[in-house]
């Protein structure tokens, strides 16, 4: 897959992170591809469902599972085996190990996460740790890194509402100037 | 019949007892140790046979006098074969059993082994502060008048009692007075300026980074956390704890109802099982399920529920930051989990994602946990929460017929 591809699913990735923003939730959405085709997109949905773990990528497995015509039953070996997982933010740990249980093909991700990255910002789950049965997989960031990162700020630089005790962020600016990496 | 415990070691001597419903030994296992240690319930008479009590769920029938002391809860459909109703012989419960509910068990006697992480280190960015009162004392010689004004004056500084009271730099000494909306009265005999706001900590250092930090905005007192220095459990914590560790067996996820009723936290408990075969889906795990249970709940009963969206245009850079608008807690604050097997990866950041008080497990994934196993995600630098482990003590009767496949994700 040429790079032009790669940008075309990430713009609609980015599309689902907007919705996110726009719906009050932490701005990040991916998209999952099987061919050629988008076979689900989703956005983080945790404010709305009061459960810090509802984030993007589980919500769009959630969807893929539900969908017995992509998941045939009796076909076996991975669900995901097939597919590449196009996400705006690079996958928390949480998202990296249910990823790598579900045995997916390769993630294409924006910007890194220091926070809780698990596709080496905190820790590799993808494919540092070593797993008894499921494959590692290819997780590489850098893809519309800037609009991932402006976004986020947009969303930071004014409360997280709905996030317990926010903090007070009445001083923040919107930084607009990327540091290269 | 005659169960063999301890067979294997080098002196198997011993270690055939027959069942008793009224046994004159009881029998604690350590296996970390490879020991198993017997003791007599009550004087033994001369020639009596020793005996123990294996279970109430014996697999022949026992001989002998039935004295049903001990009896027996009706057998209870579970829908889990009836494995969840381990029964603990009553002589072997654990000493924190005995004695009252609120005395504290010492370490050593809990059902489990702590670990706990040591404080987030913090950042610039992270140390929380608040704004207090402060006044430049000019004259050196107005520094004694003005401390013992300040211990006989009526200003309440109490929750500034993490700093130092009084700054230094060169001749100019600064006091830290109160924090309040208005300014503080000052002794009319001194002659002071007028006092003005400063930015300080609003805790104390625990951490010799976090002193560096702190005290650059303000002289704080430092206070490392010392090791031993954790959370005491009291005879009846410990029995809740006992019972709940029951609740989960087999392979379940558990989230009592609090030990410690404070407001806010849910009064009721939630238990999920693993459903990854029957849902068919590869991550409903138990901990996921119990989790989802939980906010399914808060949801549908109100709690939590989310008024007003976020504004959605993102100008709002004078926003009332003072009143809370939204929930008080993230869906696990406060709240300790019970769990059969140490949580994979995916449930272990579910939990800190949740923000769970402490984890307690019965089972270790060496190859695929994360509190521990392969890593210990509490502890991993960066992550914005951290949660306390507790190892339950390894004894068989818990284990009974849990023993997954090691390279499976609990």
């Amino acid at each position: 897959m040429d790079s032009a591809e790669h940008n075309v699913f990430m713009s609609e990735a980015m599309a689902m992170a907007e919705e996110a923003w726009a719906a009050g939730e932490v701005p990040v959405g991916c998209v999952f591809v099987r061919g050629k085709t988008i076979i689900a997109k989703a956005r983080n949905r945790t404010n709305q469902l009061s459960n810090a773990t509802r984030h993007a990528e589980l919500e769009a497995i959630d969807e893929i599972l539900a969908d017995p015509k992509l998941t045939p039953p009796g076909r076996g070996g991975y669900p995901l085996s097939e597919t590449t997982l196009y996400v705006t933010v690079e996958p928390c740990i949480m998202c990296a190990s249910a990823l790598r249980q579900m045995g997916i093909k390769e993630v294409f991700y924006g910007c890194a996460n220091d926070r809780f990255g698990g596709c080496g910002g905190v820790i590799g789950v993808n494919d540092e740790l070593a797993h008894p049965s499921h494959p590692p997989y290819r997780a590489i960031g850098g893809y519309a890194r800037e609009e991932a990162i402006l976004i986020l700020r947009r969303f930071y630089v004014t409360e997280n509402f709905n996030a317990p005790a926010p903090r007070s962020k009445a001083n923040r600016i919107l930084k607009t100037e990327i540091l290269p990496r | 019949m005659a169960l063999a415990l301890g067979l294997g070691s080098s002196n198997s001597k011993g270690s055939l007892f027959n069942h008793s419903d009224s046994p004159n030994v009881s029998y604690t296992i350590d296996s970390s140790n490879d020991l198993i240690h017997y003791a007599a319930t009550r004087d033994i008479e001369p020639n009596e046979e020793l005996c123990i009590y294996y279970s109430s769920n014996l697999w022949f029938d026992a001989v002998g006098i039935h004295t049903n002391e001990t009896s027996l809860e009706q057998e209870k459909d579970d829908g889990w074969s009836g494995l969840s109703n381990v029964d603990i012989p009553q002589q072997n419960l654990p000493a924190f059993f005995k004695g009252s509910l609120d005395d504290v068990v010492p370490e050593d006697d809990l059902p489990f082994e702590r670990f706990k992480p040591p404080p987030e280190e913090e950042t610039a960015d992270t140390v929380r502060t608040v704004q207090a009162w402060a006044v430049d004392v000019p004259e050196p010689r107005s520094i004694g008048p003005m401390l013992k004004w300040l211990r006989h004056s009526e200003v309440d500084a109490s929750e500034l009692g993490h700093l130092k009271r009084v700054r230094k730099l060169g001749e100019k000494s600064t006091f830290l007075l109160r924090v309040s909306s208005e300014p503080p009265s000052l002794p009319e005999d001194i002659i002071l300026p007028e006092p003005y706001l400063v930015t300080v900590p609003s805790s104390v250092a625990l951490t010799s980074t976090s002193l560096s930090l702190k005290t650059a905005l303000w002289p704080t007192i430092y206070a490392p956390r010392r090791k031993g220095e954790i959370e005491e459990w009291s005879n009846g914590k410990a029995r809740w704890a006992w019972e709940a560790m029951r609740a989960v067996l087999p392979v379940a996820a558990y989230i009592p109802a609090p030990y410690e009723v404070s407001d806010g936290a849910p009064s009721r408990s939630f238990i999920a099982h693993d459903t990854r075969q029957t849902m068919a889906h590869p991550l409903r795990h138990a901990v996921m399920n119990v989790i989802r249970q939980i906010a399914d709940h808060r949801a549908a009963s109100g709690e939590e529920s989310v008024d007003e969206p976020a504004p959605t245009a993102p100008t709002d850079t004078d926003a009332d930051t003072d009143s809370p608008r939204n929930g008080t807690n993230y869906l696990l604050t406060s709240q300790i989990l019970f769990t059969t097997h140490e949580p994979c990866i995916m449930c272990s950041m579910a939990l800190l994602h949740s923000r769970v008080k402490e984890v307690v497990y019965l089972l270790p994934m060496e190859k695929t946990g994360g509190c521990g196993g392969v890593t210990c995600v509490p502890t991993l630098p960066g992550v914005n929460h951290r949660f306390s482990i507790c190892r339950w003590k390894g004894d068989t009767i818990w284990e009974a017929g849990l023993g997954l496949d090691g390279s499976i994700d609990a």
